[in-house]
């Protein structure tokens, strides 16, 4: 697993405001990158971005919203923290729904934005690992042989050695063999561990 | 009463003689000439048939017992009803002296006796038709006075007749009704004893004095005059010099209470105010729920300097933690700081300054300094649209005369219709402002948009109180702004772009004008 650079991702349409944010985060020595709108922030997105998305919900052009949206569809797992203004709570309400981390009325406490920067720092690197780990998994499952994938189903599923070499019409001794490469190729000694692990990873492979 | 008498009327004729042959003979020769006839046989008779038929011509005799000839013509001449026929005398005294006492007492004419039939026939046709015309004449005279006099009493405003001194020569009736004391009071008095308060003003400037002395005529409004009671009434006077072949016979004055008339110019003019106040009333609401739509708009824009400084001053406390603060750096910030508290009040001010109540009134206006702002107002509410609002005037556009609010209202109202109207649309085309000279006394400015446009049939109502095309309107918007445009003396419309969308455009007259209101040249 690689250690990626978090960075704070500020968008924001209103000069003053995204200058200022950007001197404040870097006095708090996080890496920053500004936007000014959400379109600049699509261009430049990839998958490989870590941290968070500070993000202004009321844009000219494409709105917070919108851009939440757009990432949702690229499965950005990035956390949004919507900024908002008086009177956008049903909006952030809507956000949340989306899957935002959090939002914070303007004009803020620093404390309270940093501290919410924080946790969604968090977050990501969470999320990043788990995502880190399924991608592992996968990385695994795909190392396998058609015929090893197969025993492994099998396995999953609970079929004993016996009936599967009936099954399959070999002998209980190959079986074994791939029992065993299975077991190495995705790195546990245990079933209980391995029906977790593809268990996990389930929608993402087939 | 009118005594016209016409060709074929009967002309009368009395006979007065008291000898009998001599009536017959008269008779005799009058008679079947179209006369009708009528006899005495003495004076007294004959008086009281002419009072009864008012003959034209009376034959008389001079010599008759009781009552002679010249005592009752004296009497027919001093009896109105009977002075103007024409007496002709009958007598067989042919001397001088008789003939002239007969026309010293008023006679027309003298026969002699014995007279000769075609003499009597010929003086008596000839009288007749004297008199006939004379009465003709005289019934047309009265006539022509009966409508002078009609005219004059009907007349509702005074007239006066004044001599040189003032002195009041004629009064119609409505002067003394006005006076409130009879006609024939006025007449010989001196018009500026009885109207003004002589002691108080120099004589010299008294009103009609100079039309009385020097022939100018003069006309005067809201002048204080006394009654005959001496309580005062405000008046309107014409006063025209009576010239008679460039000589100065004094002046006529034709004169009005005009109280009733103030009474009603007041109660005009208190109207016009109500309506202005009501007008200016109706804005500010307008004003105010323009401000509350935009109220989500305003608290983000005041919001974003806020939190820019609050981010900027935090930062300022870091640097100056540190233990080399970079003082350059942390001026910077300082500054940045400050340019966002101005930016913040800024839009505080302009915020104020559109909620005033009372409009400020008319001033001399920059309209491009005016649009500009006026965007930058609407920009609040455009944060969802993409194109956004272009301004463009042409260069040199003359100032105009208006109220900056109630202008900016109007504009501000164009300018969010036609951004609501894009955004509805879904187009990312800008909202086109633009100003322009138009003609000698006009500045147009138009807001035209690409957006969903006019339905054909709502256009003709769109300036129409309470008509709207919008669910939560009221439909006051443009009815307010026409009103707004047309008591700045401009004018305000819609015209359907070929290419869709919308175009409205005002005029406002430029400073300095001559004309009140301009009128789009198009």
């Amino acid at each position: 697993m690689t250690e990626i650079q978090q960075t704070v991702y500020v968008v924001e349409d209103d000069e003053a405001v995204r200058d200022s944010l950007e001197l404040l985060l870097k006095s708090d020595s996080k890496p920053v990158k500004t936007y000014e709108s959400a379109n600049a922030f699509l261009k430049d997105y990839s998958d490989k971005m870590a941290g968070c998305i500070v993000l202004d919900i009321r844009m000219p052009g494409m709105d917070g919203m919108e851009l939440q949206k757009k990432l949702n569809d690229k499965h950005s797992i990035l956390p949004i923290i919507f900024v908002t203004g008086h009177g956008d709570v049903p909006m952030a309400v809507d956000a949340m729904k989306e899957g935002a981390v959090d939002f914070i009325q303007k004009p803020y406490r620093e404390e309270a934005l940093l501290e919410k920067i924080e946790a969604a720092l968090e977050q990501d690197q969470e999320q990043r690992k788990s995502l880190d780990e399924k991608q592992e998994i996968i990385r695994r499952v795909k190392s396998l042989t058609p015929r090893e994938r197969e025993i492994m189903d099998r396995m999953i599923a609970g079929q004993a050695n016996k009936v599967i070499a009936i099954e399959l019409e070999i002998s209980q001794r190959t079986v074994e063999i791939h029992r065993s490469r299975v077991m190495h190729k995705m790195g546990t000694h245990s079933l209980a561990h391995l029906v977790r692990m593809v268990l996990s990873v389930k929608d993402l492979i087939d | 009463m009118t005594e016209t008498v016409s060709e074929n009327s009967e002309v009368t004729v009395l006979l007065v003689d008291d000898n009998p042959q001599n009536l017959k003979v008269l008779y005799e020769t009058l008679k079947d000439k179209g006369y009708r006839l009528l006899i005495a046989n003495e004076g007294e008779k004959a008086l009281d048939l002419a009072h009864r038929h008012h003959p034209e011509v009376i034959l008389l005799d001079i010599m008759m017992p009781e009552m002679d000839g010249y005592e009752v013509c004296e009497r027919l001449k001093a009896d109105p009803q009977t002075a103007d026929c024409a007496v002709v005398f009958l007598s067989a005294l042919d001397d001088l002296q008789a003939k002239v006492k007969g026309f010293s007492l008023g006679g027309a004419d003298y026969i002699s006796k014995p007279f000769q039939s075609q003499e009597v026939i010929a003086r008596v046709k000839t009288h007749a038709q004297v008199i006939r015309l004379e009465r003709e004449l005289q019934a047309r005279n009265r006539e022509l006075q009966g409508d002078q006099a009609r005219i004059l009493n009907s007349i509702s405003e005074g007239i006066y007749g004044l001599d040189e001194n003032g002195i009041i020569e004629f009064a119609n009736p409505a002067a003394g009704m006005i006076m409130g004391c009879p006609v024939e009071d006025l007449i010989g008095k001196s018009f500026f004893d009885l109207h003004f308060s002589t002691a108080s003003d120099s004589e010299d400037n008294l009103p009609v004095m100079a039309t009385c002395r020097q022939g100018v005529a003069e006309n005067q409004r809201d002048i204080r005059m006394l009654r005959a009671d001496g309580s005062g009434f405000p008046a309107e006077y014409r006063s025209t010099p009576k010239l008679d072949d460039e000589e100065l016979h004094g002046a006529v004055v034709v004169f009005r209470d005009i109280t009733t008339e103030l009474e009603n110019e007041q109660a005009l003019e208190d109207a016009r105010a109500m309506v202005q106040e009501q007008r200016d009333q109706l804005a500010h609401t307008s004003r105010l729920s323009t401000m509350g739509e935009m109220a989500a708009g305003f608290a983000h824009e005041v919001n974003q300097p806020l939190t820019a400084i609050t981010n900027y001053a935090r930062v300022a406390k870091r640097m100056m933690g540190k233990e080399q603060p970079d003082l350059g750096l942390l001026q910077e910030t300082l500054d940045k700081v400050e340019a966002q508290s101005h930016r913040a009040s800024e839009i505080i001010r302009r915020i104020r300054r559109f909620m005033k109540k009372p409009a400020t009134g008319k001033e001399i206006l920059s309209v491009p300094g005016l649009l500009e702002d006026t965007r930058q107002f609407a920009e609040v509410d455009m944060r969802n649209n993409e194109g956004g609002i272009e301004v463009q005037v042409e260069d040199s556009l003359p100032d105009v005369l208006a109220d900056p609010i109630q202008v900016q209202q109007v504009a501000l109202n164009l300018i969010r219709n036609a951004l609501e109207a894009t955004r509805s649309a879904g187009a990312a085309t800008p909202v086109e402002v633009s100003a322009r000279r138009c003609g000698d006394h006009c500045v147009r400015v138009q807001v035209r948009d690409h957006g969903i446009g006019v339905a054909e049939e709502a256009e003709e109502k769109l300036f129409h109180p309470f008509h709207t095309t919008k669910d939560e309107g009221m439909g006051i918007g443009l009815a307010t702004c026409r009103s707004l445009i047309q008591a700045q003396g401009g004018e305000i419309g819609y015209e359907r772009p070929e290419d869709g969308g919308a175009c409205f455009w005002f005029t406002l007259p430029v400073s300095g004008a001559e004309v009140e209101v301009c009128a789009p040249e198009e």
